[in-house]
């Protein structure tokens, strides 16, 4: 069901759902109820970190992204592939090898994202030189750590780095560059983000920052990852590529925790990924208990990006191949460093409008009544077990209090199988 | 004002541990969270009751935390049996510090405490007997921000 204010990336398909409460417990932000033996996603908490499609034992939870059948709508199609990708196919194929291919299965153009990861490791400089606001700054990469800095630390919107991912900015670059070279309208070119996150269809169907996206799909490893890997097999003896890659170990890094924070100088600067640590380190930012350091990357995945949902190879593995590949490419920017300057000055980076914060609703929007709620509903805490199992439908005794303090339409404290009936 | 639309807690700080250290101020967060707290208010709150609370945690034995919320203001007031400050005006000076090494080597002791409460407190005042401890009160105005 489309919900008319918050988009998301996952729906719940009702048919393979029973109800066993996994996602429920998962749930970072406790978006998920269970009623009538289904997974209800509460939308306003939901922030697409996509927990529950990684824990979900029956594949009821169904990611939306960008279908390879989508694509042909456009004139022009541009592969955008994110590094993550050159870590799904074992530690020999090479990057060369995977852009070829990815032109082989039927896109017209394929640009290597790794070169923006660079760019914007230039421009991520520049930034902590030129803007001495208050510390830490935070990166806005990760699409769910936006969300979530916008929904749960609602006053740390104004550390995030008001500058786009690599992504928006290679497809903005290509749409203009292309559009130029071919005499045809930006529309008709379309740009898909080869991912593993399905957030990213959040990002692009819903902005925080620009009016649109210069993206245009995002399409997941998995759905392409046969195609590819068929490809790559019959490809095995061509030794002439037709596309090529010139990036280095600092771009093809960014699709690991800490690759963002390799490639600039700033020392005092600290990766965390998964959303448990992610969340603990804000709420410390937000304490004022971080102090001296300049920049806080977050990434929602584990490992980062690919530690992704969407992915195909297992993490582990593809940390190592990544580590490889930065190792073969090495740490030398490949990248001409004044043209990203000027592009700076230019303010090619820049968000077109600021994140604004969204937090969660309070427990009524008369405070007054709120502070009502809030003792009511540690007054019905006291009395449940405090055993958290689920069985209520609520992820644990809290989230259950809450709901009743909140007065849940057919709530009552008889749904507890410890004080029954 | 009516009792029900008063909110007050107490929670007792231990010192010296340095694990639990923090869950205090962060309860008090979570709640101006549920509550709707404005967004800068709630980071005020944050801030000044986490540097209270530790200060408690580095210094004194013990102390009690207790927090009142009403519909104008909050109100944090912190009692420590601690050794006291002999000197308020040096130890409100930025960067004046009596931590030892050992709590410099885990990221403390900058001498940012008090000064970092009283710029996040509309109204902050600090008593303090030598031998005996501290007590501190910090106020913040729930309608006109600080700039």
């Amino acid at each position: 069901m489309p919900d008319p204010i918050f988009y998301h990336s996952i729906k719940v398909d009702e048919k393979k759902c029973i109800g066993c409460v996994v996602c429920m417990k998962v749930c970072p932000t406790k978006a998920i109820r269970i009623k009538e033996k289904k997974a209800v996603v509460n939308a306003e908490r939901c922030i697409d970190c996509g927990e529950c499609y990684r824990a979900c034992p029956y594949g009821a939870i169904t990611p939306l992204t960008t279908k390879t059948s989508d694509i042909t709508r456009f004139k022009i199609k541009v592969a955008l592939p994110s590094p993550v990708l050159y870590s799904q196919f074992g530690s020999n194929v090479m990057p060369d090898q995977i852009l070829n291919a990815l032109k082989e299965i039927g896109f017209d153009y394929v640009y290597d994202e790794a070169l923006a990861c660079e760019m914007i490791s230039i421009a991520i400089e520049e930034y902590l030189e030129r803007n001495k606001s208050p510390r830490p700054i935070i990166s806005s990469t990760c699409p769910v750590v936006v969300r979530l800095i916008q929904r749960l630390f609602p006053s740390l919107v104004s550390l995030i780095i008001r500058m786009e991912p690599p992504r928006e900015i290679a497809a903005k670059n290509l749409k203009r560059e292309l559009s130029k070279e071919h005499k045809i309208s930006e529309q008709d070119i379309g740009i898909f983000h080869i991912t593993s996150c399905p957030a990213k269809m959040v990002s692009i169907n819903k902005p925080e920052t620009m009016e649109k996206s210069y993206l245009d799909g995002a399409i997941s490893i998995k759905e392409i990852y046969n195609q590819l890997m068929a490809q790559l097999k019959r490809k095995e003896h061509n030794f002439i590529l037709q596309t090529q890659s010139q990036a280095s170990g600092i771009g093809i890094g960014w699709a690991i925790s800490g690759g963002e924070i390799r490639g600039i100088k700033q020392d005092a600067s600290v990766s965390v990924s998964g959303v448990y640590d992610t969340i603990r380190i804000l709420s410390d930012v937000e304490s004022g208990k971080i102090k001296n350091i300049e920049y806080l990357e977050c990434l929602i995945c584990p490992d980062g990006c690919i530690g992704g949902p969407l992915t195909v190879e297992n993490r582990f593995l593809a940390k190592s191949h990544i580590l490889k590949l930065i190792r073969k490419f090495g740490g030398k920017n490949r990248i001409d460093i004044s043209y990203v300057k000027q592009l700076y000055e230019k303010n090619f980076f820049s968000f077109e409008r600021n994140i604004q914060p969204k937090p969660f609703s309070p427990l009524d929007p008369d405070k007054n009544e709120a502070i009502r709620k809030l003792k009511k509903k540690e007054r019905i805490l006291k009395n449940l077990p405090g055993i958290n199992c689920g069985v209520c439908g609520a992820p644990d005794c809290e989230s259950f209090a809450e709901d009743l303090a909140k007065g849940e339409k057919d709530l009552t404290i008889g749904r507890c199988v410890f004080l029954g009936e | 004002m009516g009792e029900e639309t008063r909110l007050s807690e107490e929670f007792e700080i231990t010192g010296g541990d340095f694990i639990n250290g923090g869950m205090a101020s962060c309860r008090i967060k979570n709640i101006l969270k549920e509550i709707g707290i404005d967004a800068e208010i709630t980071r005020r709150v944050a801030i000044a009751s986490y540097e209270a609370e530790m200060n408690v945690v580095m210094y004194a034995k013990k102390g009690i935390m207790k927090f009142i919320l009403d519909s104008h203001r909050i109100t944090i007031k912190v009692e420590d049996e601690g050794p006291g400050i002999p000197d308020i005006e040096l130890a409100m000076q930025p960067g004046y510090s009596t931590a030892t090494p050992e709590m410099r080597e885990m990221g403390f002791g900058a001498g940012m405490g008090l000064p970092n409460i009283q710029k996040n407190a509309d109204i902050f005042n600090i008593v303090s007997t030598v031998g005996k401890g501290t007590n501190l009160e910090i106020i913040i105005n729930l309608n006109n921000k600080n700039a």
